[in-house]
């Protein structure tokens, strides 16, 4: 088993091409016909400290780990990474898959800090700094995120971390067209309300928003209620109810069984016209209209959707020959990094 | 710069925009870092895409080195002139082409002002929340380049976290486009924007950003606490970051930098160190958190405690912080100011080791800082008409970084690298490290033409030479946060 960056290098240098895999979570991300290097040994917290709200951690621990530490300083990880349960830091950030939460503040690319890396020339280095500003260099780390371990591998990642808020009071608003839930987040989405998460759901007749409010226990009952108000006043729901079950509402992805899964990047004018063509398979969007996971039987057909949209996804689970589904992703950019990063062409 | 180039200039150009003569030149020759001039061979004002497309592709097809302007307050020398080479002035570029609520986002040009962006979104409630100092001034373009950021990075980020598409066009005259109007930017694939968002210019020119927009918060609650002793102000930081709060912004001023701020009229306490927190988000909220912070505040050995009741008292708290640099040009007839970065529980120490080193220089040191971060920003005072003062206070900024690095931060948290720091950069990147990013930068820029000499430690040095400040930060237009 890999556990120290030197096995790491040696990897990189005895292959001539190879696929990095955390916790494999992920499984349609590993389809690759190349050695995988196991990242799942290189584990463990490197060193946090709760009042810099910095934490630095190798590429392999579970995200449980990370979750319950920093619970118990009670603090969290902003872009809330998606599949807490079964995926490592290093995928989470190399896949850029975040949950619901990752409304309040934003995504992995505004809470990474810094990473050390192997590139395809098995040499290591660091990118990016371990304070919580710093504009000093080329900031690799930021284009690390989703870059899916094809131009280095992540071995240790720097995180800046927030304190997490004692108490959560979720609503689902419901209305009778997904148009009319589209509208209606847009208007929560600007309003001065600021929310957890916002999800919205489309269902047989209809649509809802979820919405969740975190804060002091001593005020949560009253900003819920001026929410409820205003949405109620400005959008007009059909229902109204709080959600009891704080838990599994959160997990985004919970519901969308099938054989497939992906996430795709959207913006949310794009929803409807996305939504009309997907009707059938399981969806849920997040962000406020901003990212969607679709679950399906078919990951081909769903890829073509996207391609017709212009829309890219990045397939999690399923049967594919490459994850990336839609619109092509080359760019010449990403391409002279590559070339510099991985001049052989080994990380695939 | 030779005769074809020049052609080449006048057939994008008619006469009026492209600048040659001395005399038009001049006002091109330095940024805010006024200590280092260069006259640079021509300056072009594009006014659209077209125009600087096609002058990036005849630099690279002439070898011509470029340097991307916006208003020039670069603190870095970032956008100093190139020795002979082509100053591309984007200020014309100034359109805000859209502004979209519903999808909270802004399209805009390079050349827009920072400002201007949260003008146009005012009337939508929403606002762009990168806000450096000189951001009635400075163009998006500029903050792009250097990762500009202001008072309120710990809980908003800096400007990269704030861009979510571009439309760029690469050193060598490739065009290429990357994110999109998502809120979840680049999304999939590798996170292009966080790559070319401060990249200080030395990878091409941004010609079309889209940016996210927040809403404007509903109550702003701003605290001003005065201590008698530095060390002080900084355990209360300490105090507000343990308690789980996470507060927009967190300020420390110590002695002299408060008596600087009395010269704008900031009428602040007479203290050893003031202390600024502001929280804000929704009222309810912001109310109960304000109150644990008046608690914790009071509980910190603060001998006065000024809470502002309202916008107007709100705006004089940060009157006097945010002019403060200016105000210090009145202290004294030049200052240098770094922003070099700590780790905050490390402040104390540094702010110790900055002490001895200005006894050691002989020089007066101003700290002012965004404490939640860590950033510091000493202004090491000086009198430029005294022979080698430049020299000994660009020393003791030196020393300064030196201790930022050793202490486990940054060399710089705001204002980029440019030309003042690059001889720095090799104490906090290895040689590895180094050598990676100068082959990205050849990758990418072949010819090496973009903003030549930024960044890299080497390169052209220009003079060091005195001026002063730069005029509009003496009328406190601008200012060096």
């Amino acid at each position: 088993m890999i556990t120290s960056e030197e096995q790491i290098k040696a990897f990189v240098g005895a292959h001539d091409r190879l696929h990095v895999r955390g916790l494999g979570s992920k499984p349609a991300l590993h389809q690759v016909d190349a050695p995988a290097l196991d990242m799942s040994g290189l584990r463990g917290i490197v060193e946090y400290q709760p009042g810099e709200f910095t934490l630095t951690v190798r590429a392999g621990t579970p995200l449980r780990e990370i979750v319950a530490e920093l619970e118990e300083q009670g603090q969290y990880l902003p872009f809330d990474p998606l599949l807490p349960d079964s995926a490592s830091i290093g995928g989470a950030v190399a896949s850029n898959l975040s949950g619901s939460r990752r409304h309040r503040f934003g995504g992995a690319r505004d809470f990474v800090l810094g990473a050390a890396v192997v590139d395809g020339t098995a040499q290591s280095y660091t990118v990016g700094g371990k304070v919580v500003k710093n504009a000093a260099g080329f900031d690799l780390s930021k284009f690390l995120v989703g870059s899916l371990g094809r131009y280095a591998i992540l071995t240790e990642l720097t995180f800046k971390v927030f304190p997490d808020v004692p108490q959560f009071h979720s609503l689902r608003f419901t209305y009778g067209t997904l148009a009319e839930a589209l509208t209606a987040s847009y208007a929560i989405n600007r309003s001065r309300f600021e929310l957890d998460a916002l999800d919205i759901l489309p269902g047989a007749d209809g649509a809802a928003l979820l919405t969740r409010l975190g804060g002091f226990s001593e005020t949560l009952p009253a900003r819920a209620e001026r929410f409820s108000e205003f949405v109620t006043a400005t959008t007009a729901p059909q229902h109204v109810e709080a959600i009891k079950d704080e838990l599994s509402i959160w997990d985004c992805v919970g519901d969308l069984d099938g054989a497939c899964l992906a996430k795709v990047t959207l913006a949310p004018r794009q929803l409807l016209e996305l939504d009309a063509a997907i009707d059938g398979a399981k969806r849920r969007y997040t962000l406020a209209g901003n990212t969607g996971f679709v679950a399906c039987e078919d990951a081909g057909w769903l890829g073509d959707v996207l391609a017709r949209q212009g829309l890219r996804g990045l397939l999690l689970r399923g049967d594919a020959r490459s994850p990336l589904l839609g619109a092509p992703l080359e760019n010449v950019l990403a391409a002279r990094v590559k070339a510099t990063l991985d001049p052989l062409g080994k990380l695939v | 710069m030779n005769r074809r180039f020049i052609e080449g200039l006048r057939e994008i150009y008619p006469g009026n925009r492209l600048l040659t003569r001395d005399v038009e030149l001049l006002p091109y020759e330095s940024d805010a870092l006024t200590a280092f001039q260069t006259k640079p061979g021509a300056v072009v004002l594009p006014e659209n895409d077209d125009e600087i497309i096609a002058t990036v592709r005849l630099c690279h097809e002439h070898g011509v080195p470029f340097v991307a302007r916006g208003s020039g307050t670069s603190l870095s020398g970032g956008s100093l002139p190139i020795a002979d080479g082509l100053t591309i002035a984007l200020n014309r570029l100034n359109r805000i082409k859209r502004i979209d609520p519903q999808q909270r986002i802004a399209v805009v040009e390079p050349g827009v002002v920072n400002l201007h962006i949260s003008q146009a979104a005012q009337p939508y409630g929403l606002y762009y929340a990168p806000d450096p100092s000189s951001q009635s001034i400075c163009t998006i373009g500029g903050n792009i380049a250097f990762n500009s950021g202001g008072a309120h990075c710990l809980k908003y980020g800096m400007t990269s976290n704030h861009v979510l598409g571009m439309k760029v066009v690469l050193a060598d005259g490739s065009l290429t486009e990357f994110g999109s109007e998502s809120l979840d930017g680049c999304g999939i694939g590798p996170d292009l924007i966080g790559l070319f968002v401060g990249s200080e210019g030395l990878f091409g020119i941004a010609l079309e950003l889209t940016l996210r927009l927040l809403p404007i918060p509903e109550l702003y609650c701003t605290v001003l606490a005065a201590y008698d002793d530095l060390g002080q102000a900084g355990d209360a930081v300490s105090l507000v970051v343990a308690s789980g709060l996470l507060p927009g912004a967190i300020e420390i001023m110590d002695r002299l930098a408060i008596r600087a701020a009395e010269t704008v009229g900031a009428n602040y306490p007479d203290a050893e160190a003031l202390l600024i927190v502001e929280m804000e988000g929704e009222a309810l909220q912001v109310e109960a958190e304000f109150a644990q912070l008046r608690e914790l505040i009071e509980r910190s050995g603060a001998f006065e405690i000024r809470a502002a009741q309202s916008e107007d008292e709100r705006a004089r708290i940060w009157k006097g912080r945010k002019s403060a640099f200016s105000a210090v040009g009145r202290l004294s007839p030049d200052y240098i100011v770094q922003d070099g970065v700590v780790p905050r529980s490390r402040l104390g120490e540094a702010l110790l080791q900055i002490d001895a080193l200005k006894r050691r220089y002989g020089l007066e040191v101003a700290n002012v800082f965004h404490a939640g971060d860590g950033n510091l920003h000493p202004l090491i005072l000086f009198d430029g008409r005294e022979e080698g003062a430049l020299h000994k206070a660009e020393a003791l900024a030196g020393e300064i970084l030196a201790m930022c690095v050793k202490l486990g931060g940054s060399i710089t948290g705001e204002h980029g690298v440019g030309v003042e720091k690059r001889d720095y950069m090799p104490a906090m990147f290895s040689e590895a490290e180094l050598d990676v990013m100068l082959a990205l930068r050849k990758a990418i820029d072949p010819r090496e033409i973009a903003n030549r000499g930024k960044m890299f430690p080497g390169g052209e040095a220009p003079a060091l030479t005195m001026q002063g400040m730069h005029p509009l930060e003496r009328q406190g237009v601008i200012s060096r946060e």
